[in-house]
């Protein structure tokens, strides 16, 4: 199981253009409805809003990390969006976020799977990483950042 | 140093759970305290607390958005908090834990029986998982079918026993809610149940027709059984591999999902597996209804051993599933057995507690008084919590004394219709067949147990 199987250059959005959350939810989805990773858009995003009423994915540094379970989703995938201007999630720390990981699997994903979406979720723990990502110049450096974890 | 012992848990179970520990492990670092942290994520229970760890934790962390069970903590310093506040500030977490142990704040934690066993139960629901949580599924929605068809069908024969064939009495008019209608149901709902756990709701229709076609062929419960995985894993095929252009894709849920899948498991259970199922359904009632005691009694004990031997598990639910199946076949001696047999480990060990008291802790003698409830409630899971702490020693005791019960309710040719309810249901009029000897196997095997723990069970030092 490696990292590019999960996310490539095309799930990478180095600009973001939303400016509050629901939007910006909108429009990493989109990008996995591009790609042809989920079949039911409006599913995706409907269980998307349902997980954030629960409690933020906004886990504050600057990152969030709305993830999506469910039938509509053909294969799990990251999606990576940057908005170098920040966008207001709720966050924990009532701090504007500038990382977004939307991730998406399927009701029954394999343990292999998981796992490497729980290390990538580690690593947005520590400072140097994110860090990295906000420099980043392009999709090709936040993917070789990525296959390093 | 200190050792802090941590739980994270969220909802889906994919990214704070890792976040909030690899927060927990790297501020432990920092400060030079020794951390392990447990999580229970969609990938499972990893990196798990043994006891050993909680026994050496100075405090310990729960930082979740789901239930995390406190029982293992009791008379730790805990705090509790929401799984983003551990990714958040980890560190300050740390030191209120390391705080809250200095002071010597425990939580106390309320080890009552019934809390155990609702944990513990929710706790099993949660990890099952593949056919046999879909077989879970479709029996959960057929036991009220069950329940209100064999009480209906008891009621009817209050009137005396043919009296349902006199055409517009009471008693017929119970018949038919509780035969003609309820217990026919029963195996629809089972298949269409079974097929809704797989596929979701497609897995309905063509589960449910599966069913009914497995009752009229005469395939019974087991034929339901098979229809309705079969129901459900040929919608889930179909819905992954039918490509529709996206104009049409409405079409998929309201005609092609229903029709195709059921046209191909009704072909299926009429052509291929309704016959050779109606033949071992066949055998089997012809066997059960003509079984000379020994076997009655060899039946009674395997079953009865079963219902024991996980309380609540997978092989006691197989011997459940199969007893109530048979309800609809009108075979009420297995569910006899195995209703008794369920009882009686609850009510042995709580007999064994008020007996010798010198073998139990305290915390198990408290716990023996709401076990006696949930004996003669059928919960058998009220055994858990003493199988739990003393398992080579308990459960063959309860095992036999189940064994036991259900030889002798066999033996003695009694009869349930009713598939739950413990001694609840058994003052309804003809519920149960041959009552006063039914008391007598469950007071046998409640008194077996209880020997059976006196022999095995040591003398604990005072």
């Amino acid at each position: 199981m490696e990292v590019n199987e999960f996310i490539n250059q095309n799930l990478i959005k180095m600009n973001l253009v939303s400016e509050d959350k629901d939007s910006v939810i909108k429009e990493m989805i989109e990008i996995m409805a591009k790609n042809d990773i989920i079949t039911d858009k409006e599913e995706v995003i409907k269980k998307a809003m349902e997980r954030e009423e629960k409690g933020t994915t906004g886990v504050g540094k600057g990152v969030a990390i709305p993830h999506v379970k469910s039938d509509a989703v053909k294969r799990p995938a990251v999606a990576f969006g940057r908005s170098d201007a920040g966008i207001d999630y709720g966050s924990m720390d009532e701090k504007l976020s500038h990382l977004f990981f939307l991730i998406t699997v399927p009701e029954e994903s394999h343990d292999e799977h998981l796992k490497l979406l729980a290390q990538l979720s580690r690593n947005l723990v520590h400072d140097d990483f994110r860090d990295s990502l906000l420099e980043a110049k392009d999709e090709e450096e936040i993917m070789s950042i990525l296959e390093n974890i | 140093m200190k050792k802090i012992v941590a739980v994270t848990s969220c909802p889906t179970g994919i990214a704070h759970t890792y976040m909030a520990s690899e927060s927990l492990e790297e501020a432990a670092k920092k400060m030079d305290v020794q951390m392990k942290v447990e999580t229970q994520g969609s990938v499972g229970v990893e990196n798990e607390l043994s006891e050993q760890d909680i026994k050496e934790a100075d405090a310990v962390i729960i930082a979740a958005d789901t239930n995390v069970s406190h029982e293992r903590f009791g008379g730790k310093s805990i705090v509790e908090v929401a799984v983003a506040d551990a990714i958040d500030d980890a560190e300050s977490l740390i030191n209120q834990a390391l705080e809250k142990a200095e002071k010597g704040e425990k939580t106390e934690v309320n080890a009552n029986l019934n809390s155990q066993v609702s944990d513990e139960k929710s706790k099993r629901k949660a990890k099952r998982s593949g056919p046999y949580k879909h077989l879970m599924t479709g029996v959960s929605f057929m036991l009220p079918f069950v329940v209100a068809g064999g009480l209906s069908i008891a009621l009817s024969f209050v009137f005396g026993i043919n009296a349902a064939e006199q055409e517009g009495s009471l008693a017929a008019a119970l018949m038919q809610i509780g035969g003609d209608s309820a217990f026919a149901l029963m195996v629809p709902i089972l298949a269409g149940y079974i097929a809704f756990s797989i596929a979701d709701r497609p897995g309905i229709a063509p589960g449910m027709i599966g069913g009914m076609l497995a009752s009229s062929i005469g395939a019974g419960f087991l034929g339901g059984i098979i229809a309705g995985f079969l129901a459900g894993y040929v919608t889930q095929w179909l819905k992954e591999n039918i490509k529709l252009p996206e104009n049409l894709q409405g079409l998929m849920p309201v005609l092609v999902l229903p029709f195709l899948s059921s046209l191909i498991i009704g072909l299926l259970m009429i052509y291929l597996i309704g016959p050779p199922v109606e033949g071992i359904m066949n055998g089997l009632e012809s066997w059960l209804q003509g079984m000379t005691d020994a076997n009655a009694v060899l039946l009674g004990l395997i079953l009865g051993a079963m219902m024991a031997f996980d309380m609540g598990g997978p092989v006691n639910k197989a011997a459940y599933t199969f007893s109530v199946g048979l309800l609809g076949s009108e075979i009420y001696g297995p569910m006899a057995a195995v209703m008794a047999a369920g009882m009686t480990p609850p009510l042995g060990l709580a007999l064994a507690t008020v007996l010798f008291k010198n073998r139990f802790t305290n915390q198990e003698i408290e716990a023996g008084k709401p076990a006696w409830f949930m004996g003669i409630s059928f919960i058998t899971e009220g055994a858990i919590p003493f199988a739990a702490a003393d398992p080579i020693r308990v459960i063959p005791s309860i095992m036999t004394g189940s064994a036991i019960t259900g030889a002798l309710s066999m033996l003695f040719g009694v009869g349930l219709r009713a598939p739950h309810g413990g001694i609840f249901v058994l003052p309804i009029p003809n519920v149960v067949t041959n009552l006063g000897f039914y008391a007598l196997a469950i007071i046998a095997g409640t008194i077996v147990t209880t020997f059976m723990l006196r022999i095995l069970k040591p003398k604990l030092a005072e």
